[in-house]
């Protein structure tokens, strides 16, 4: 019986371990048999169907299915039709999706968590509930609310109009917002094109449909990025923050040269999850939109979706999820190199060391507490 | 929420503080209150609105008290429609799934902390590795899967898929490391078995861990969608995230029938609402320790 | 009782049919060893309406035949189908869209036996055509609908308007329009899609693609002129989308009175009736454009999967369900045009004011059909959104190099 290399004390000798082999495995098994089969098969299937001019009928495996190489990601990259036009569609708008709602929700968690952390505050455990709560509820329920709050005739143009304006017909109003109203622009943006979508309408912004999930999606996740900045805060404890009162430094002083690089790890941790989540917004789209107006909602998520199960071109669907996958590592490795740890001043880090030390390893295990939550939340 | 600008009253008196520390933190107050109203009021409106009329509900989208309280909707809901289905398949599901999670991820991070065994390190980094792949990507070849082991339009296909949680064993696995490891050493010598051991001694004692699993497999099963759209059709295994999903773009009627797709939105939160409360403070005090008590 | 004999007419015919059906042809060991597996049927319907008539067609059926069947209503019909059929699965019957039969015809997932119909000859011809792939007709029409104009008579006298002042050119429809329209009330409101909007193209004298659907024909400069004709009028706030008033469809803001004027199909009747008795509305042509009288004509038919576990089962209620009583009794609920020629005389003596419908007929025009045109004729309707602020000539040619793309 061979046991392994190990961490644990090895009093008892090799006799203990007796066994643990077939236990360890068996114990890991069903796990390991669930997650092989709906992660890693499925993977590899998609990764063939992709290749495949498979018509989704039948076994994909099926003897009259062909290799048919990069084609069906040339449809999607650069043969210039339909499918690209579409793509490109989806990726401007999710891709302004994240640029908008990552950084706000990012911020919003930030200031709700250092407003409920504050020692004096009454009423701790109402707010906390209050700004948690719509991150639990399903994002079906929430979608169906937000549709009838930013109807035509809803509440939220009921806000608008009793302010004295006349709110937008959000979720049926395809606009740019950073078009303001232009119906065109400039030639030399409207001529030239990026995957089928043109310079002009790239940069139009998330449609006045879109902003509203953006503001669905600050709305559900601040309270999860929340409760991961509250554990961080409350682990920083108070010293570091008298050492830099001591040296005089003021409450915004304190803030950015203080409290804000202390909570990098977990700044890390929720712009990740962030990005991952946001490139995959899926659940409000099937259920609110469809990807319309004029396509403004749709999302690569949805896009495959669609591709596969409506116009039954299975192998254009995987091939999109399979560059989505790449878009979400692409930018979780760009944005671990822009916030990657960078020379702090000495007096700094001096008033930082010591809390440092505490700090990486809760906000970890939090981080993997929240990974669930948030992946539904912003899905 | 007077009760609580109340209050901030008496904090003012208790710390003599400067004028403009003391301003601040009414203006917290103030921002705090409204910020809060802004995240409660939409479900206040959800729940006002399904007890309206159709007409009342598009001419007075704010107000909290109906003109005419109906509980048309909900009868429509119960007695007239699929709904009744939707919550028993979305119950079944949610709570075989739970029970399911917290076995296997118990026992797979019990064996990962604990247990030695060649191959353990490969399995844990193949953890971390499959919690980076983004569900959505999975949606297609995921059906493909269940289609092909012929499981597709079942509760097992359902149900299977989301047993696979890695983030769980993680979890589990943090959480029995950090547990003395004499107890079990203890009990090895007096000759109990792996299981044994994890089933009687480790396991009662990983109640928090348990608690922290539960709460997250309930919301996440609860509030699952892409799943069930890709691995079921028929209408006897229609869950409540898909129903009302379908619901809200037009299936039991023509129309926008907002009180209706509302009640609905309101009820299917409700299980959720519950279980978010009882944990609560559970929950919230991730913040007072992170996921260890 | 008017129902209850048409119910004993339906039991007989269903009988009648089980009987044919079983009689003819379908003697193969397989076939009648699995002819009382259950039955699914997949429908899309417009409404409350058109789910209880098929479902009590369906459920008659059922009585005779001895089979049990169920009908379910797709929210999205065309993903289920498409989940359907690639899990192996599918509903075993379900309305097919002229759109979506050359991709499943294609790939083998529909059972083809128009030819074993026994009323083959009864269908229109054009419908027929709709639904023939390599020369076979794979499935029985369902039937068909034509669009034309709705108007409220109540806004209608209210605006001081007489008979005398129904629109039969453009330039009356935009007058009418603009005399309908009110501060909450717009004078026409009609779905911001070519499915309505195509209505105005074949006034012009055009149309996406031609009537076999083998040349794209998007930008023409008659659709140019519709696209222009509706873009002005868009302008003026004469002519509003549904979307843009806050409803889900043309028939929804007519009934709520947000439009004065709708362009619908004859299914408009069911749904009034149900959802909104109180408004008095009245069918007419709708007006000519610069080519004469056009509008777009959209039917479905009963697929049968290739799949189904109970081929001569399917076969034989949807010979039921094309019957001249089934598809008067769908007429009756929720407002079609049966596919067969020898119910048009009864239909129209039933439906004295829907006459505007089956006379459109003669002249209306099928929408594209090219396999992957529904992708095409969603990606145009993304675009028609937009037309108020949008270049038609833009729209048009990149559909054009869309629906060209589609037949290489």
């Amino acid at each position: 019986m061979t046991t392994s290399t190990t961490r644990l004390p090895r009093r008892r000798g090799r006799s203990l371990h007796r066994g643990q082999a077939a236990s360890g495995w068996l114990f890991t098994a069903p796990i390991l048999i669930i997650l092989g089969l709906f992660l890693l098969v499925p993977v590899l299937m998609a990764a063939w169907v992709s290749v495949s001019d498979w018509s989704g009928r039948g076994s994909p495996f099926a003897s009259g299915v062909n290799f048919i190489g990069a084609t069906n990601y040339g449809q999607v990259l650069w043969a210039g039709g339909l499918s690209e036009t579409d793509f490109g569609t989806a990726l401007k708008n999710n891709l302004w999706y994240v640029l908008l709602v990552v950084p706000t929700q990012t911020i919003v968690a930030m200031a709700l968590a250092l407003a409920v952390n504050r020692r004096m505050l009454r009423g701790r455990g109402f707010f906390r509930t209050a700004f948690y709560f719509p991150s639990v509820t399903s994002s079906v329920a929430i979608t169906v609310l937000w549709l009838f709050l930013f109807s035509t005739t809803g509440a939220v143009n009921a806000v608008i109009s009793a302010l004295g304006a006349h709110g937008p017909n959000w979720f049926n109003e395809p606009r740019g917002i950073f078009h303001f109203g232009a119906a065109s622009g400039p030639a030399f943006l409207t001529g030239n094109t990026t995957l089928g979508v043109s310079w002009w309408d790239w940069l139009g912004g998330p449609s006045v449909a879109m902003s509203a999930f953006v503001i669905l999606a600050v709305f559900t996740t601040g309270g999860t990025f929340m409760l991961l900045f509250l554990a961080a805060l409350q682990n920083l404890g108070g010293d570091v923050e008298e050492a830099a009162m001591m040296d005089g430094a003021n409450a915004r002083q304190r803030f950015f040269r203080v409290t804000l690089p202390q909570l990098r790890p977990t700044l890390f941790t929720v712009i990740t999850l962030g990005l991952i989540g946001c490139w995959q917004v899926f659940d409000q789209i099937y259920t609110g939109t469809k990807g319309g107006p004029s396509k403004t909602t749709l999302t690569p998520a949805y896009l495959s979706y669609t591709a596969a199960f409506d116009d039954q071109q299975w192998g254009q669907g995987a091939a999109i999820a399979f560059i989505l996958f790449a878009i979400i590592i692409v930018f979780t490795i760009i944005q671990r190199w822009v916030l990657a740890e960078k020379k702090v001043s000495k007096r700094r880090m001096g008033w930082i060391t010591d809390a440092e030390k505490r700090d990486g390893r809760v906000s970890e295990a939090v981080a993997v507490d929240a990974v669930p939550n948030t992946n539904r939340g912003s899905r | 929420m007077t009760a609580l600008t109340g209050r901030t009253v008496s904090v003012r008196q208790h710390h003599r503080w400067k004028p403009s520390a003391l301003t601040a933190q009414i203006l917290t107050y103030l921002l705090l209150i409204a910020v809060a109203v802004l995240y409660i009021f939409p479900f206040l409106i959800d729940v006002a609105t399904s007890f309206k009329t159709e007409p009342d509900a598009a001419a007075n989208p704010l107000s909290l008290i109906p003109q005419t309280w109906t509980t048309a909707a909900y009868q429509r809901l119960f007695f007239n429609s699929d709904f009744p289905i939707w919550f028993k398949n979305t119950a079944i599901v949610t709570v075989t799934v739970t029970l399911g999670r917290v076995f296997f991820d118990s026992l797979a991070g019990y064996a990962l902390a604990r247990l030695q065994f060649r191959g353990r390190n490969v399995i844990f980094a193949g953890l971390i590795a499959v919690m980076a792949v983004p569900g959505v990507v999975l949606l297609i070849p995921k059906f493909l899967v269940i289609n092909q082991l012929g499981i597709y339009d079942s509760y097992a296909g359902m149900i299977i898929p989301l047993l696979a949680d890695a983030a769980g064993v993680f979890i589990m696995k943090n959480f029995f490391e950090s547990i003395p490891a004499s107890i079990e050493e203890q009990a090895r010598i007096d000759g109990a078995g792996s299981f044994r051991i994890f089933w009687s001694v480790v396991l009662p004692m990983a109640r928090p861990a348990l608690i922290t699993i539960i709460i997250l497999s309930f919301q996440g099963s609860w509030n699952e969608l892409a799943q069930f759209i890709i691995s079921t059709q028929s209408p006897s295994l229609t869950t409540l995230t898909k129903g009302v999903a379908q619901l809200a773009s037009g299936q039991l009627s023509q129309g926008t029938q907002y009180p209706l797709k509302l009640a609905a939105g309101a009820i299917m939160t409700i299980p959720v609402a519950i279980v978010f409360f009882i944990f609560q403070r559970r929950i919230l005090n991730a913040s007072d320790g992170a996921i260890k008590e | 009782m008017k129902h209850r004999k048409l119910g004993a007419v339906i039991v007989a015919a269903g009988l009648a049919a089980a009987l044919t059906a079983c009689g003819s042809g379908f003697s193969s060991g397989t076939a009648t060893q699995s002819s009382t597996k259950p039955i699914t049927v997949l429908i899309g319907s417009s409404g409350a309406a058109e789910t209880a008539a098929v479902k009590s067609a369906v459920a008659a059926w059922s009585k005779t035949s001895g089979v049990k069947a169920t009908v379910t209503v797709a929210s999205d019909l065309n993903q289920q189908l498409a989940q359907g059929f690639s899990s192996g699965k599918p509903a075993d019957v379900f309305y097919l869209s002229t759109d979506s039969l050359a991709g499943y015809a294609s790939n083998g997932s529909l059972y083809e036996y128009g030819d074993k119909l026994t009323n083959k000859s009864d269908f229109y011809p054009s419908l027929v055509k709709s639904f023939t792939y390599n020369n076979k007709l794979v499935c029985a029409p369902k039937d068909f609908s034509t669009l034309q104009l709705i108007i409220n008579t109540d806004l209608w006298a209210k605006a001081g308007l007489t008979d005398a002042d129904i629109p039969t050119t453009w330039d009356q429809l935009s007058a009418v329009a603009k005399k309908l329209t009110t501060g909450t009330q717009t004078g026409l409101v009609i779905g911001g899609e070519y499915a309505r909007i195509g209505a105005f193209m074949t006034e012009a004298g055009g149309n996406l693609m031609n009537a076999d659907s083998t040349k794209a024909t998007a930008d023409t400069q008659a659709n140019l002129d519709a696209l222009n004709y509706v873009k002005q009028n868009l302008a003026a706030g004469d002519f509003k989308y549904a979307a843009d008033v806050g409803a889900g469809w043309g028939g929804e803001a007519f009934g709520k009175q947000l439009g004065a004027m709708t362009i619908e199909g004859n299914w408009i009747t069911g749904s009034q009736s149900a959802d909104y008795p109180a408004v008095n509305y009245k069918v007419v042509p709708l007006p000519k454009g610069p080519a004469g009288a056009g509008t777009l004509q959209f039917t479905n038919c009963w697929g049968i999967a290739a799949d189904s576990a109970n081929k001569s089962g399917a076969l034989s209620l949807v010979q039921q369900l094309t019957t001249k009583s089934d598809q008067l009794g769908f007429a009756k609920a929720f407002g079609v045009m049966p596919s067969i020629q020898s119910a048009a005389g009864e239909w129209k003596k039933e439906f004295p004011k829907l006459t505007p419908f089956l006379d459109a007929a003669s002249y209306a025009q099928g929408v594209p059909a090219a396999k992957g045109a529904a992708a095409v004729v969603s990606d145009f309707n993304s675009q028609v959104a937009k037309l108020a602020t949008g270049d038609p000539k833009t729209i048009l040619s990149s559909t054009q190099a869309n629906l060209a793309a589609l037949l290489k």
